[in-house]
């Protein structure tokens, strides 16, 4: 199984496979979720080929924004 | 003769040479998406596009494009597809005037006869998934009708939300959702999150050419979108109960997926390409567990395009975004010819009005900018003279070139509320916003040489008709 293209985690899920088997499989990353499908371009599916201006690190996953943020509780009168 | 389902405004795009049928196979990426990408460069008669020959798929139906030309939006609200886009604005607020029509309920609804529950639910297996842009974190669907409803008030028909979000497939029964805080399904899931629940909610995909007009409309949060699609499709809506929320979903839908958004959970999701022609993403946002799927047998999937304007998005929510603030101005200020809010939702809007008095136009510009949508979108307005059509760019060019004297004309408000998309924003969600005032002062205002304009002369308008009439006559 390759590493994540986007953030290089090794663990990799399987989502879904081709319905022509051995055609394609899509995979998702187990830390960022980003999803890809095996045939597409290098450019989203390699490490070495994907884009610095979209990789993610495991600090940007803890630092990112709730949106919405989660409200507080409303306690019952 | 309105539309109940996209299979039938389908036929009627192939019907008038609308859609083409690409039955060489392609590839799922990068092929479909590349090519509703290039439908949106090739200009206003650009068709909607079919693909059945995707490699890896055995059963794939996906349709691109449907509401991406002037063309195809014209023969959504049942128009000639030659209609001018100011016509089909006209059109539009005419219709809207008929607000509210009740919708017709039917229970023998198409999208019953295939069901997955439970453990069976897999999106991929109903749906030909693909991915749109290159730095979009999965694949998305984003041209659904949501449907969710008000946890305070559940039995509110009008309160019930129809809307478009961005939604990414991130497993095989779970998406992450995009609730915009000015938009209503954030106040849904706000209010279910203070109280501890999760939000039930229904999300409708493949819908016939009103139904995706009027999910992307800035409506009021108590106004029925089913209502506001009666009126403009000049036909009660059909509607039909969705089996696990018992939400009210479009009869006509391939597919309605039901779940629950979790609530107080967040996850990582994006990017994704959006309409301000950039990514947004890098956020921990909501997850929504599907529970149920029913689907028609041998489902068509809906996707569109959106990336650097113009798209189908743009055509989709163009209109849509002009009549409600033309309405809502002319509530108060009849004085209001036409508003143009067509670029990216209406960030920017150019606005026709007579003048009450001196310095009426900016009033007009303030007010447009506190609207609810403008709260959240309007970032620039232009405001030109009755004569000046908004639609017409170079005529509003001509304006802001002749009329516009910087000094007393542009108005920069700083720190006002935006879109947290909006890629200008500062922080984000934070902008200054600017009126340009493009028309011809009057008293009190006396700024300026306008005394003497250079108007058509009276007999242009019947020679317009004359040289048309002779020029078609010439064949």
């Amino acid at each position: 199984m390759p590493v994540c293209p986007r953030c290089a985690f090794e663990t990799v899920e399987t989502l879904h496979s081709s319905p022509v088997p051995d055609v394609w499989d899509v995979l998702q990353c187990g830390r960022c979720l980003y999803t890809w499908r095996t045939t597409e371009p290098a450019r989203r599916t390699r490490r070495e080929a994907y884009p610095e201006q979209f990789r993610l690190t495991a600090d940007d996953i803890e630092a990112a924004p709730e949106v919405p943020a989660v409200p507080p509780l409303r306690t019952p009168a | 003769m309105p539309y109940d389902d996209l299979r039938s405004f389908l036929d009627t795009l192939d019907k008038e040479g609308q859609l083409l049928r690409v039955s060489e196979e392609v590839l799922p990426e990068p092929d479909l998406a590349a090519a509703a990408n290039a439908a949106g460069r090739i200009g206003e008669g650009a068709p909607a596009l079919w693909f059945d020959n995707v490699r890896g798929f055995t059963d794939a139906r996906i349709a691109l494009n449907v509401h991406g030309s002037w063309a195809n939006h014209a023969l959504a609200l049942g128009l000639p597809k030659h209609t001018p886009v100011k016509e089909q604005v006209a059109e539009f607020a005419r219709r809207w005037d008929a607000f509210p029509v009740p919708p017709e309920r039917r229970e023998d609804a198409p999208w019953r006869a295939n069901t997955q529950e439970g453990d069976d639910v897999d999106l991929f297996s109903v749906l030909p998934l693909f991915r749109l842009n290159d730095g979009d974190g999965g694949f998305y669907l984003d041209k659904a009708a949501v449907v969710s409803r008000d946890p305070e008030d559940p039995g509110s028909f009008g309160k019930q939300n129809v809307g478009t979000y961005r939604l990414e497939v991130v497993g095989r029964d779970r998406l992450a959702i995009q609730p915009v805080p000015v938009h209503d399904v954030a106040l849904h899931l706000r209010k279910a999150e203070e109280r501890g629940e999760d939000l039930p909610i229904a999300i409708t995909l493949g819908n016939d050419p009103v139904m995706a007009i009027v999910a992307g409309m800035p409506m009021g949060y108590d106004q029925s979108e089913y209502e506001m699609a009666g009126a403009l499709r000049g036909a009660p809506a059909p509607i039909a109960t969705a089996p696990l929320t018992g939400f009210d979903v479009p009869w006509g839908s391939e597919v309605v997926i039901e779940g629950v958004v979790e609530g107080r959970k967040r996850q990582i999701e994006g990017p994704f390409g959006e309409f301000t022609g950039h990514y947004s993403g890098g956020r921990r946002m909501p997850v929504i567990r599907v529970d149920r799927i029913s689907y028609r047998t041998r489902p068509v999937f809906e996707s569109l395009y959106l990336g650097m304007p113009w798209t189908e998005c743009d055509y989709l929510v163009g209109p849509n975004t002009c009549v409600p603030l033309l309405k809502q101005l002319r509530a108060e200020f009849p004085e209001v010819q036409a508003v143009n809010a067509m670029y990216t939702h209406g960030l920017l809007a150019i606005i026709s009005t007579r003048k009450r008095y001196g310095g009426f136009a900016k009033a007009v510009a303030m007010r447009a900018m506190t609207t609810p949508h403008g709260l959240g979108y309007i970032t620039t307005v232009i405001v030109v003279d009755e004569d000046v059509d908004p639609f017409d760019l170079p005529q509003v060019m001509w304006a802001v070139s002749a009329k516009v004297n910087p000094s007393g004309d542009v108005l920069v408000m700083p720190n006002l509320p935006v879109v947290e998309l909006a890629p200008a924003a500062q922080p984000a969600g934070i902008t200054s916003k600017m009126i340009i005032d493009a028309t011809t002062p009057v008293a009190p205002d006396v700024r300026g040489n306008f005394s003497t304009p250079a108007k058509d002369l009276p007999e242009t308008r019947q020679w317009v008709t004359r040289i048309q009439n002779l020029m078609a006559a010439r064949g």
